[in-house]
Formats: structure tokens, sequence, C-alpha cells
């Protein structure tokens, strides 16, 4: 019987050798037959690649209504309520016909000769014939390598060309393809080994590590990426909505999580109506996740190419945010921005944030159009934006004194306007002088001491922790925040020291991964042990969690150290500004003003009844910098670091690099 | 009443479902693993596995990397 609900996929009862399965809609029937136990021999099919049909061997009888008819399991897509027999004597025949010709063909291919016996064909004498070919590796056309070629690398380097018997495997015109990268999954899904690597262009001591463990990635990039975050549809613009939908994307200067006009911005609009190139182009060809993505042929409106078609390499999740932030919810604005800040050489996020802070503070009074140029830059100043992107890279009016970013306008702003140094502080979203990456991170401690911790500022690449913190709520205790902030940060910087992409870690992840509890299962425990192996595989050294922790802990230190030794490195550079931890305005309090009441009542222990908005401010205000600083004094003593984030000596000692040139950094030159 | 990660509460009623908690929720990332009671719950099972009353639902996200 079907079962079709409101929002659930539509499942069917079918019958297979008699035996009853419920099936989800769309399963290939390949699948429903050895989920319900039953073999059937397979020739082409592979678990991780698109099924082809070619090999005829998984026949199975259908029959719907009455009427039997014979179908390839591994492409039959199940639509009805269908009875399945996989191995009456028609089928029996089929098959046994089959592998006759197969081992005629190929008498001495492994693969073949079990296929024939599993099919009870025995006689190889059968179909021999001149295109016979004893060669026991021989390439059978079963079409592996020409999907994963398609599948697993977005390439078509391999080919058939030729039909009937003259059908054979081919890269263009049967030459090499210059644009073979040489990432050998083709050899990897050989099953006869006719297609063996003889290259090993980085000398790796064990390539066969590396290959199976970077196979994985390739095939869950193939099958699972479609279902989990898109990468290689939408890259990481696929979390726009995400972020909206959790109140997480930061919406004027971050004083909001979220907007009725994000689905201007979000990433079906960017599918649909902007990108144009999704290939596996940007850092390097060859890299399965291709998530960079690129808009051909947009028009600029402004600036000294006005008029011309250009290419964007974009955007990114954090340049749409940065949009959101601006005010600024318009595609047409945000890859104009996106390919100025490329083309000038600006970060996007610094822009986003300079400006949107710079928009607060002109609706705030605190610099009018008399400071700005004649420019109106309240939120949402989209050509005011752009023309301060413009004064920018020209070195002429407000836009230089933009470029300077948060830190320095807030200092000028203060001496040279008298403005409130305390309000500018608290809505200027910098720490150690870099603004803040595209997050809202008021309601995960962790994730704000993620960001201001982070050696070159707020930038997430240390500690990305709202879900496990805020939505998961996995780490609820300090000593569990301080966990993670040692953990995180250590593993993403190891993979920076190997110069490995992070981002293969954790957007997409095994199948099974729900297997781990929750605490293993944030670390995505088989992906971690990926990279463990492309490191064994390059350098022969095994790897595990502990010799990991190590080799980053000692960088992370030193670079403390360093950071320490040139007069920053210390609590107060890792202070956070009141809008990353928390409502910094009235206006931000009241848009959210159930939750902090909540929050007031139940974890501060204050009743809100009968309160003004501002005494409501600043009590919340006293108790989010009072958590900030415990979840701070948690994560220094479990990094060994003292109340003052210095590393301490026992610690140095403890990871064996209490050598004289480090120990020298402790010795700051203005103390 | 049931619980959403050990934290938010959540009225119950008759026949509610894993995907009308997900719903009331707002929780959208795809790559979610969700139980009740400590069972797991398979993605396509979230419209009709019914969630009972004083349940504790665990809703659990995998971090995007960026």
């Amino acid at each position: 019987m079907a079962t079709k609900t409101k929002a659930g996929p539509t499942k069917y009862e079918i019958s297979i050798n008699g035996k009853t399965a419920t099936v989800v809609e769309d399963t290939y029937l390949l699948k429903a037959v050895m989920d319900a136990g039953f073999n059937v021999p397979t020739l082409c099919h592979h678990k991780d690649l698109t099924p082809d049909g070619t090999c005829r061997l998984c026949l199975c009888e259908v029959e719907t209504n009455g009427k039997k008819k014979l179908v390839t399991a591994c492409n039959y897509p199940v639509r009805s309520e269908i009875k399945v027999k996989t191995n009456t004597e028609e089928i029996k025949k089929h098959r046994k016909s089959l592998a006759e010709m197969y081992l005629g063909r190929w008498p001495n291919v492994e693969t073949i000769q079990n296929i024939a016996k599993l099919c009870g064909a025995t006689d190889k004498e059968k179909y021999k014939s001149d295109i016979t070919d004893e060669n026991p590796k021989a390439c059978i056309l079963c079409g592996h390598c020409v999907r994963a070629c398609s599948s697993f690398m977005i390439q078509d380097i391999l080919g058939f060309a030729g039909r009937g018997i003259k059908r054979h495997l081919t890269m263009p015109f049967g030459d090499v393809d210059p644009h073979c990268v040489g990432c050998t999954s083709c050899g990897y899904v050989c099953p006869t080994g006719a297609i063996q690597i003889t290259d090993e262009m980085n000398n790796p001591v064990d390539p066969e590590l590396i290959r199976r463990h970077g196979m994985k990635v390739n095939a869950e990039m193939a099958t699972l990426d479609k279902m989990q975050n898109r990468m290689r549809e939408v890259g990481t613009a696929n979390i726009v909505e995400v972020m909206d939908a959790y109140d997480l994307l930061p919406v004027h200067n971050f004083k909001f999580g979220k907007h009725p006009d994000t689905h201007k911005i979000d990433s079906k609009v960017m599918t649909r109506d902007y990108f144009t190139q999704g290939a596996a182009d940007a850092c390097w060809l060859g890299c399965s996740m291709a998530c960079a993505k690129a808009v051909d042929g947009f028009e600029l409106k402004t600036g000294p190419y006005k008029g011309e078609k250009v290419v964007v390499d974009g955007p990114e999740y954090e340049t749409a945010a940065g949009g959101s932030n601006m005010g600024g919810f318009d595609l047409d604005f945000i890859v104009e921005y996106n390919f100025y800040c490329d083309t000038y050489g600006i970060d996007t996020i610094s822009f986003a944030t300079t400006i949107a802070f710079v928009m607060e503070a002109f609706e705030a009074g605190i610099i009018t159009e008399e400071h700005t140029g004649g420019k109106k830059l309240n939120f949402g100043a989209m050509d005011e934006a752009l023309e301060c992107l413009h004064e920018m890279a020209r070195g002429e009016g407000f836009g230089v004194e933009v470029g300077q970013g948060v830190r320095r306008l807030k200092e000028k702003w203060v001496k040279e306007l008298g403005a409130d140094p305390e309000f500018l502080n608290d809505i200027g979203m910098e720490v150690k002088g870099l603004e803040f990456s595209e997050y809202v991170s008021k309601e995960s401690l962790a994730q704000q001491a993620g960001y201001a911790m982070a050696i070159k500022g707020p930038q997430h690449d240390e500690a990305w922790l709202i879900f496990i913190d805020m939505v998961n709520n996995q780490i609820p205790s300090f000593d569990d925040k301080a966990e993670a902030l040692y953990y995180f940060p250590l593993f993403r910087i190891w993979f920076g020291l190997l110069g490995l992409c992070k981002i293969v870690w954790n957007d997409v992840a095994p199948a099974d991964n729900s297997k781990y509890p929750p605490q293993e299962a944030a670390k995505i425990p088989e992906h971690v042990e990926n990279y463990w192996k492309f490191f064994e595989g390059m350098t022969g050294i095994p790897v595990d969690e502990d010799k990991m922790l190590l080799q980053a802990e000692r960088v992370f230190n030193l670079q403390r150290l360093m950071s320490y030794y040139f007069g920053r490195g210390t609590r107060e550079d890792d202070m956070p500004p009141l809008r990353a931890i928390g409502p910094a305005t009235v206006e931000e309090y009241l848009s959210r003003e159930e939750r902090y009441d909540k929050q007031m009542k139940e974890e501060i222990g204050i009743d809100p009844e009968g309160k003004s908005a501002e005494e409501k401010l600043a009590i919340t205000r006293d108790h989010r910098f009072k958590q900030y600083n415990k979840v701070i004094d948690a994560a220094y003593k479990r990094r060994g670091w003292d109340e003052n984030g210095v590393p301490t000596v026992e610690r140095l000692k403890q990871i064996g690099i209490d050598i004289p040139e480090v120990m020298a950094l402790l010795e700051r030159p203005d103390q | 009443m049931i619980e959403v990660n050990n934290k938010e509460k959540l009225d119950w009623f008759e026949g509610m479902t894993v995907q009308d908690v997900l719903d009331k929720m707002g929780y959208i990332y795809p790559r979610i693993t969700v139980s009740v009671n400590d069972q797991l719950v398979n993605k396509e099972d979230y419209a009709t596995y019914k969630v009972p009353d004083n349940a504790r639902v665990n809703v659990f996200h995998l971090a995007h990397g960026g």
C-alpha cells in the first residue's frame, strides 16, 4: 500500500520473491533487492557511481497490474507497488547467455570469471572470436572510469568511442588530454586493473593510502552532497537562508539575525539567476567538492568598468551575508561589490563589516553628510556604499577613511568628533583590529570566544561552534566549551599547517556519521581519519589525535607568543565588542525582548517585570560580559595559558617548545 | 510538553511528528540527526514518526565549515 504524507516521501510496499519490503519512492530496485537480502549479479554497477544499466546482468522481472517485464534493477526507480522476481528461469537463461559472451571475450579477467561462475557459465569457447582478449587485466568496457571522471571530478576526460565490437575507452581524439589532472579516480574504480597509475607526481610514501581515503571524499561528493550542503550546486552560499532561519544572519551591523528580504539574496536566487559556472575551477582543477561559483556576463553599473560585462568569482556566503549586514538585499549590488573588492584587492568581509558600522554611525548621528562627502549612508544605501569602495581604491574622499577599518574609525571619531567611545566600542565589530566575519554570535558563548580569541582576529577559521553550542546545546558547561575551544582550533590549525582545505572535512559527511554519539559525531571522525591518512601517506609518519593536537599546539602557542611579544595576545586583546556577545542598544533588546526577558529570569535570576528597557539592557550587558570572562578563563586554563592569556612555561615544557628562542618571546620589549 | 536539545520546551499535541517539531523550531538545515527518547529516526520517517508526550527530542546539527 502506498503511503503519502504531507511533508514526507511516498513509500511503497513491494513484494520481492514473495517477501514484503517497504521502499521509499525512487529507490533503485537493485538497492531494494539487496536490502531485502537477495543477491543479484552486477558488473557495471558501483556503489559510488550513478547507475548505467549497460551490463544487463541485474535483470529482474517486475510485475505491475498483472503485466510482467524485465528491467535492469540498478537504474529502475520504484514508483509503484510492484511484484519483483530476481531469479526466474527466464532471467537465469538471460544472465547465463550474457556471462558466456563476456567470458568468450575476456576469458582471463578475474571479475568476468567470478560473474560467469555466479551465472552458471562455464564454456569459454562458445563465444570465442577474433576480438577475444586473453589479457587478464583487459578493459571490459564497464564504464566505471568514465562515470567516475564525470561524477567524482565533474570532468569528461575519459569516454567511449566506436560502436559495437569497435567500442573502446579513450580520451578526446585518442590523445592524452592535458586537462586530466591525474586524480586517479579512474584507476581506483577500475575492476580489472586495466587502468594502472604509473606516475606519482608528488612522490608520496604510500600513494594507495592517500588514494583510498581521497576516493571516499570523492564518492561522498558524488552521492551525498546533493542531499547535504549542495556545495557543488551553490557553494558556501547554501547557508544564507539557513542562517536567516536560525537568527544568525548579520543584518544592519549585526543588530539582528534575520530579515524579511533575505529571500532576495538566498541560494535559490543565486542558482536561478546568477551562477553560470560551477565546475571544479577555483582552488585547483581536480577538487571534487568544486564549491567555487562564478557569474558570467555580469554588467557593471558603477566604477571604472561601468557598462562592461565581466566574470565574477562568487559570491560566497560571507560576501552575501555582508550584503545583508549593510542592508543591501539585492544580488546585483552584492555581485558588484564582490567584483570590485576582488578587482581592487579588498577583503569583502572587512569592507562589508566596516560599511555596516559606518551606516550605523551615520544613522546614530555620529557622522553626517558633512563627513561622508555628501553621501547619505543609511542602511541599504547601496550606491553610496559602492561609491565608498571606489573612493577607497582611488585614494579619495571619505572612502579613504572607511578603508582604515573599524578600529581606526572609532579612534578618529572619538578624537576628532567627540563621539561616545563606549557606544562605538559596543557596536564596532572588530577585535585585534580585524573586522568580524559574517555570523551573529550573540547566543553562543563558545562562538564568541572562538571569534575573539582567534589569533588573527574574529574569524571563524579557528572555531565555528554556533550549532554545537547554541542549537545542539551539546557543550553546556564552561568546561565543555573550553574543551571545544581547545580541540577545534587545534584541529583547524592543523589542516592549515598541512595546506589542506577544511571544507572537505565538514561540508559533507559520511552517510553513517550519526552512528557516533553527538560529541564525537561533531568531529566527523571518519573525515579526521582521512586527514591523518593523507599525512601518513605523504610522509610515512603515522599520526593520531594526540600527535595531531601536539603538532598544532606547538604552532598555536608559538603564534600566541609572537603576538604577545609584539604587544598583543593578552586578555584585553581577546575582548569582544558588546554586540558580539549580546544586544548593544535598546532597539536590539526590544527586537528580541521575549528571549532576553526569559534569559534574565531563568539564567540571571532577576525578574524583568517593571524594569525599563535601559535597565534590562544594562543588566544583560553586565551578565554577558561576566559569562564571557568565565568562558575565556576556562579556555585559557584548558590551553595551559595564564589568566592573562599568555602560555605558561609549564605548558611550553609539556609540548616541547621550551627552547631559548621561544622562551625569549615571553620577555616583552614593552614591559 | 516535550523538550528539544535539553533546552527548548514545546507544547505537545496529539499526533505530533518529528517534522512538526522541526517546523516549530525552524530547523531547516539539511545535515541533522534526530533522536526521540534516544531512538534514531530516519529522515524518510520524519513526517510519520510520532513524538510521544514528555519526549526528549535531540536534533543534532553538524557544523558547517567555511
